[in-house]
């Protein structure tokens, strides 16, 4: 029978709400807005792209004079340049219209700016203008050092690969960081997108009056159970259908959105950060929702039950907000009581775990620490909802609910 | 502990506390199965605590609350019907798939859920409204549905906290022949009401609750009798002598009214009242109502509250 009725609160909490066109016109939205923004993006990029392909191959004509000796006479006439001396009406001329552009290069390139004077085309058709006189001064250099490689290696263009050693063993680095950080995404992202449901679901109940009818058909136990899973099937839903136009965006318009192409096996997955950022996640996850649906049981209405809850969601995100001290010293007393406070210690633990500087035996103490108040707010928000969503106009306090008992006020009846 | 044959709501020494305040003081009494039992008592007098306590929803402080010889929960296989004084229903959706959802936590499948909800709606006049959102619906359609959802399942027991509070008179009376439908089908109800002519149609035995103790438990007539049950209204000439056996309710002019205050004869009242020398001209005898009970037992807090 608890096995039937579980099914049935969770068939008839997630039958309701995908049923509701209201949650699809507020679930879809999300897609169709990141959709609009591709389609813009796209847009726009391919616009970009054709704009400068059309600059690249428009040649523009130009004066130019050279204090500094680098301009290499022939590579400026190559790229349309004719030598003057005569600033002064050469600029005359650009303003005339009778020339694109003068460039006016200093004694010192490298640290007084070229001058460039030239006909207005435009807030992107005047990029040409600086393109070309920096073209002018990068092509004559090449040549004055007449070797491409050490070219690029005066421009800097250089890349560094690391290699660092934890007890003997290469160190994943970066690449071993973003595994483990999925799970710290998704237990922010689920959060986000159910607690309010969760904390909403509950209110439900005694909002419309329902608590009695549904204490003497059903054991709450079951209740809370059927709507915690509901929320996390619907909630599984709706970032499918927020990840959805991701997954199409970057499939198939990777390239004219500009996307970084991710290559999955250069990652490190390293598995006992895994599981213990997994089990962070669950367990952070199992005792937030249990402490939204404790809150909803004890307040009379969403907009009471609205203040708690962003206390919640600071305390939660709190830790974020000193990322740079949990991630420089993580032994730091601040960052240990944020590791071990149970509704700071998810995202901290998981950031620690994620970074390497979360050890065995502290990871063992937050996970225990998290599935087993998890288990107690459970029960509480069980017994709050059993003995609180009774008082349907006021809010409960503890010792009342612990009592077993409500204010005489109420029961009076 | 004692509970009497055929008891299936048996309730002892039944105790009740909210901070430090005693409502209900020591409370006894059987519903027996197949009875319809009336609850009955002023606002406040705790008659909704009892059942909550009954029902598992609230602690008793101390006593016994037995539903078929064990304290209630949902899983006790039990099947209750249960129509609480706070009523509602999931307001955002529509009415069958409420009623159909409530079939299915009381044991039947979806399709006798939604198949039994329809025939229902039906026989209340709402057959055309089970796909409407329970919100849409007024106040007194609301409360049928909520009597539907009630009754689903065949109740052995059914606990009603004021049913018919809500109902026009003609939907009260629909709702008073669906309860004594139910009851003819074997159900056993027990039922709070301030409506003393549904008490009077419809309950086999009635307790009176005052001051957190049972002011008067039995049968309609027991309990009648246990208030003077009997009142002569007599047109004399002479004067009416005091007596233990009445009290003298009204005297106006040649006019009295006499309220029998034991199980003594009304016949013999009369013989006595000739025998002391009062000529009557002419006599009528009644039973007091449970209206005029009522009254009298909670005229005075009514008095008070009104003070």
């Amino acid at each position: 029978m608890a096995q039937h009725n579980l099914r049935t609160v969770i068939a008839f909490e997630v039958g309701r709400t995908l049923g509701k066109k209201k949650f699809w016109i507020i679930t879809l939205l999300v897609p169709i807005a990141i959709g609009i923004v591709v389609g813009l993006v796209t847009l726009g990029n391919t616009s970009s792209m054709n704009t400068i392909d059309a600059q690249s191959d428009a040649s523009i004509t130009f004066t130019y004079s050279d204090a500094s000796g680098y301009v290499d006479p022939a590579v400026a006439t190559t790229l349309g340049g004719t030598a003057v001396t005569d600033d002064a009406a050469a600029i005359a001329d650009v303003k005339a219209g009778e020339e694109d552009a003068h460039f006016v290069y200093p004694a010192n390139p490298a640290t007084t700016p070229t001058q460039v004077y030239g006909v207005d085309k435009g807030l992107f058709g005047n990029g040409a203008y600086e393109g070309v006189a920096t073209q002018v001064l990068i092509s004559s250099a090449q040549d004055q050092i007449g070797d491409p490689a050490l070219t690029t290696l005066a421009q800097g263009d250089v890349s560094v690969n690391a290699i660092t050693y934890t007890n003997g063993e290469e160190a994943a680095g970066f690449l071993g960081v973003v595994p483990p950080l999925i799970f710290l995404g998704l237990f922010f992202l689920t959060f986000t997108l159910l607690s309010n449901q969760m904390l909403t679901s509950t209110l439900e109940e005694k909002e419309n009056r329902v608590t009695e009818m549904i204490l003497t058909t059903l054991n709450p136990t079951a209740l809370i159970s059927g709507k915690i899973i509901s929320v996390f099937i619907v909630g599984f839903v709706q970032v499918m259908v927020f990840l959805l136009p991701v997954l199409v965006g970057y499939l198939f318009f990777r390239t004219s959105l500009n996307l970084p192409e991710v290559d999955l096996s250069s990652f490190s997955f390293d598995p006992a950060k895994m599981i213990v950022g997994a089990l962070l996640a669950v367990g952070g996850f199992a005792l937030f929702t249990g402490t939204a649906v404790a809150i909803g049981a004890v307040m009379p209405n969403a907009k009471d039950a609205g203040g708690w809850f962003t206390a919640l969601i600071i305390l939660m995100i709190v830790p974020l907000y000193s990322v740079s001290l949990v991630l420089s010293d993580p032994h730091s007393l601040v960052v240990q009581l944020f590791t071990y406070f149970p509704y700071s210690a998810p995202i901290t633990a998981m950031l620690r775990n994620a970074f390497g500087s979360l050890s065995g035996w502290e990871a063992a103490i937050v996970i225990t620490e998290l599935f087993l108040l998890s288990a107690v707010v459970l029960q509480l928000a069980v017994r709050l909802f059993r003995y609180g969503s009774i008082e349907y106009t006021n809010r409960v306090s503890f010792k009342t609910v612990f009592a077993g008992r409500k204010a005489k006020s109420l029961a009076l009846r | 502990m004692t509970i009497a044959a055929g008891s299936l709501v048996h309730i002892e020494n039944f105790r009740m506390d909210f901070a430090g305040t005693t409502v209900i003081e020591d409370l006894s009494f059987d519903v027996m199965r197949g009875e319809t039992f009336g609850f009955l008592g002023s606002n406040g007098s705790g008659k909704t605590t009892t059942l909550r306590a009954l029902l598992g929803i609230y602690i008793p402080t101390g006593g016994i609350l037995h539903i078929d010889g064990r304290p209630f929960t949902p899983e006790a296989g039990i099947r209750l019907g249960y129509l609480p004084e706070e009523r509602g229903l999931y307001k955002k959706e529509s009415v069958l798939a409420v009623m159909t959802y409530f079939g299915e936590l009381k044991g039947l499948s979806k399709k006798a859920a939604a198949a039994w909800s329809m025939k229902y709606l039906e026989r209340v006049g709402l057959g055309d409204k089970a796909k409407v959102r329970v919100d849409k619906l007024s106040g007194g359609q609301q409360q049928k549905v909520q009597l539907g959802v009630t009754i689903m399942n065949d109740p052995e027991l059914l606990i009603l906290d004021e049913p018919t509070k809500g109902f026009d008179p003609v939907n009260r009376r629909l709702l008073m022949d669906i309860i004594e439908e139910q009851k003819k089908a074997g159900a056993t109800v027990l039922m709070v009401t301030h409506q003393m002519e549904e008490v009077e149609r419809l309950c086999d035995r009635v307790i009176l609750l005052k001051g957190g103790r049972a002011e008067a438990y039995g049968t309609i007539p027991e309990v009648q009798n246990q208030y003077g049950g009997t009142m002569i209204r007599v047109a004399y000439s002479g004067e009416i002598p005091a007596s233990a056996h009445y009290e003298i309710s009204l005297r106006d002019r040649n006019y009295a009214e006499l309220t029998l205050l034991d199980t003594v004869d009304e016949a013999l009242i009369l013989r006595d009242l000739v025998d002391a020398g009062v000529l009557i001209r002419s006599f009528t005898t009644s039973k007091l109502s449970l209206e005029e009970i009522f009254v009298s037992v909670y005229g005075d807090q009514n008095e008070m509250a009104g003070a």
